[in-house]
């Protein structure tokens, strides 16, 4: 073998070995969740829907997958409303204090989750505002740690838009809320949506948060499984786990017919 | 704290060094007749912000210079080191940080081991359909749940999980090998979950570098290893330094990786600091271990600007 097809294949051998770290956990998830048998042997002991339909009459794992679904929906719609508008005002101002407000807003993703949800744990109890161990409470958690990705998805739109678009609009005639909307909120509409996703996923399997600010009715996908796994291996969990991965596989596909996704890793400024 | 997070959560360091340069653009005409009507857009996160994360980080911190009082949550308002004298003289409580930052070190340099051959491969797939594929694949492996992972990877890491299992039954071991519930397992776990960060953070450099700075090392005769030593790792060194650091920082403060993979025998500080609060209400002392744990993170933070700026010349 000459030098460069040793190189190359040096490179795919690592890319194996990276995509096998990756995916073999995903993979063993399915198969626990589609075994015939108790628990998952190798080789797998014939595949089954039974641990899938105990997923679906489960008293535990329905109603977290549930409960997530209908957390990370409000987190995203109220995420997705205060993180664009803010977006708007960050890329366009000349403000001094910008700067250091983008840092604010963006700190969540690098602050450890234990520590924020402990932080608001106790500032709720020392408030008493009744948010302790309450909905509100936990859902105050997920917007503030999904909001950063809206803010940083839809930035990276705003700062790559033509605003001399907008401008023909206005010299057409159009007023400046209408040329907002008409030519702006379109142009950057995909971002927006790619960010909703984004924030939809990260509360959807969002953990650390529920340390603190869970309770046994307020319960999220994560959370249960977690209980679950402390103890023992339910296949009912892995099936549970199936669902999960069929939502975020659906959402990256759907995230990929929107936005192009190199250049939405590229683009997408989580900084400061 | 500024420039730290942007370089570190930053996929494209290229970007992240002229980060300044961008953001201080000059900004193009107005907008909704004055820019100075826009403010207004952005008080409502402001305004959560303040109360729901600026007010709260604040008042740990406060709560980690109070006098300890078992089961008292909210701060009296003392300002004592009590908590971090006790942190500095009780072992336990100062190896769980070194620890912290032992398993993340290594996870961190191991994740960069693994990430780099397949950022390399995707910043160079042209071809749109796998490029695609391939990101995708990336990206849902980072937006899966990580408790489901762990899931996956308990199940194959377990005394009578997948590996153990199946070789006790074909007879080559007579006892499980420790893969899980030690500091290995915890490693194992946190590089999963964290990989894609790092593959991410190399996409970006690996892509800005242009190709012809290797085809005229080719040119010249040089072999695609030398090339890719002398002109693609060194130029990709910030993406690296940011992935590392980005690693790093979620491999410490990660609570569920450490207390399932390393079930409750691996003391990293975000378990101790669950266990001294949730087991035994010291409030202040578990504010003061958080505390400690952003030291830490702030600390990395600073080496690596430090690094960083030293690599580019302090062009930053």
């Amino acid at each position: 073998m000459n030098e460069p097809a040793r190189f190359h294949w040096a490179v795919w051998l690592g890319s194996i070995a990276a995509l096998l770290v990756l995916l073999l956990p995903v993979v063993i998830v399915v198969l626990a969740g589609l075994t015939a048998g108790e628990y998952l042997t190798f080789p797998p002991q014939g595949l089954s829907l039974k641990w899938v339909i105990a997923f679906l009459q489960s008293a535990t794992f329905l109603p977290a997958y549930l409960f997530s679904l209908v957390l990370a929906t409000i987190t995203m719609v109220i995420a997705c409303i205060i993180g664009t508008m803010a977006a708007v005002y960050l890329t366009r101002t000349r403000f001094w204090g910008a700067k250091l407000m983008r840092g604010i807003f963006m700190t969540p993703i690098i602050l450890p989750g234990l520590v924020l949800g402990l932080a608001l744990y106790v500032f709720y109890v020392m408030t008493d505002l009744g948010l302790a161990r309450s909905f509100a409470g936990l859902l105050i958690g997920h917007v503030l740690v999904t909001t950063p990705f809206v803010l940083a998805t839809v930035s990276a739109a705003l700062v790559g838009f033509d605003r001399s678009l907008e401008e023909a609009a206005r010299s057409l005639g159009a007023g400046p809320l209408q040329a907002f909307r008409l030519v702006t909120l379109r142009i950057i509409a995909p971002a927006i949506s790619a960010g909703a996703i984004f924030a939809f996923i990260i509360s959807f399997g969002q953990f650390d948060l529920s340390l603190y600010l869970g309770t046994p009715n307020l319960t999220n996908l994560p959370y249960a499984m977690y209980i679950s796994l402390r103890y023992k291996f339910e296949p009912t969990a892995a099936a549970a786990g199936i669902f999960a991965i069929a939502l975020v596989v659906a959402s990256m596909l759907l995230t990929a017919r929107l936005v192009n996704l190199g250049k939405l890793v590229a683009n997408t400024r989580l900084r400061w | 704290m500024n420039r730290l997070a942007q370089d570190m959560a930053e996929p494209d360091p290229a970007r992240a060094l002229g980060g300044a340069l961008s953001a201080s653009r000059a900004p193009g005409p107005a907008f909704l007749a004055g820019r100075n009507r826009l403010w207004w857009l952005a008080v409502p996160l402001a305004i959560f912000f303040v109360f729901f994360f600026v007010i709260p980080v604040l008042v740990l911190l406060a709560n980690a210079f109070d006098k300890p009082a078992a089961g008292s949550v909210a701060p009296a308002g003392d300002f004592v080191l009590t908590n971090f004298q006790r942190f500095l003289r009780l072992p336990q409580y100062y190896n769980s940080a070194l620890l912290t930052i032992y398993v993340s070190f290594i996870s961190s340099i191991i994740a960069a081991i693994l990430g780099y051959p397949l950022a390399y491969l995707i910043a160079k797939t042209e071809h749109p359909a796998w490029n695609t594929f391939l990101m995708i694949l990336v990206l849902a492996s980072m937006q899966l749940d990580g408790v489901i992972r762990l899931y996956g990877m308990m199940v194959l890491l377990g005394d009578n999980g997948l590996i153990n299992g199946t070789l006790i039954r074909w007879n080559y071991l007579s006892e499980p090998l420790p893969l899980m519930y030690n500091i290995f397992g915890v490693v194992v776990g946190t590089v999963q979950i964290t990989l894609p960060f790092m593959v991410l953070s190399l996409i970006g450099v690996i892509r800005n570098i242009h190709p012809s700075f290797q085809e005229a090392a080719r040119s010249l005769g040089a072999s695609p290893w030398w090339a890719f030593r002398s002109i693609t790792l060194p130029l990709t060194m910030p993406g690296l330094l940011a992935g590392t650091l980005l690693v790093f920082a979620l491999a410490s403060s990660s609570y569920v990786v450490a207390a399932l993979m390393g079930g409750w025998k691996v003391w990293v500080l975000p378990v101790q600091i669950f266990e001294r609060i949730s087991n035994s209400g010291q409030w202040q002392f578990g504010a003061a271990l958080a505390t400690i744990l952003l030291v830490i993170n702030v600390a990395a933070v600073f080496i690596y600007q430090a690094a960083s700026s030293r690599m580019t010349g302090g062009r930053t």
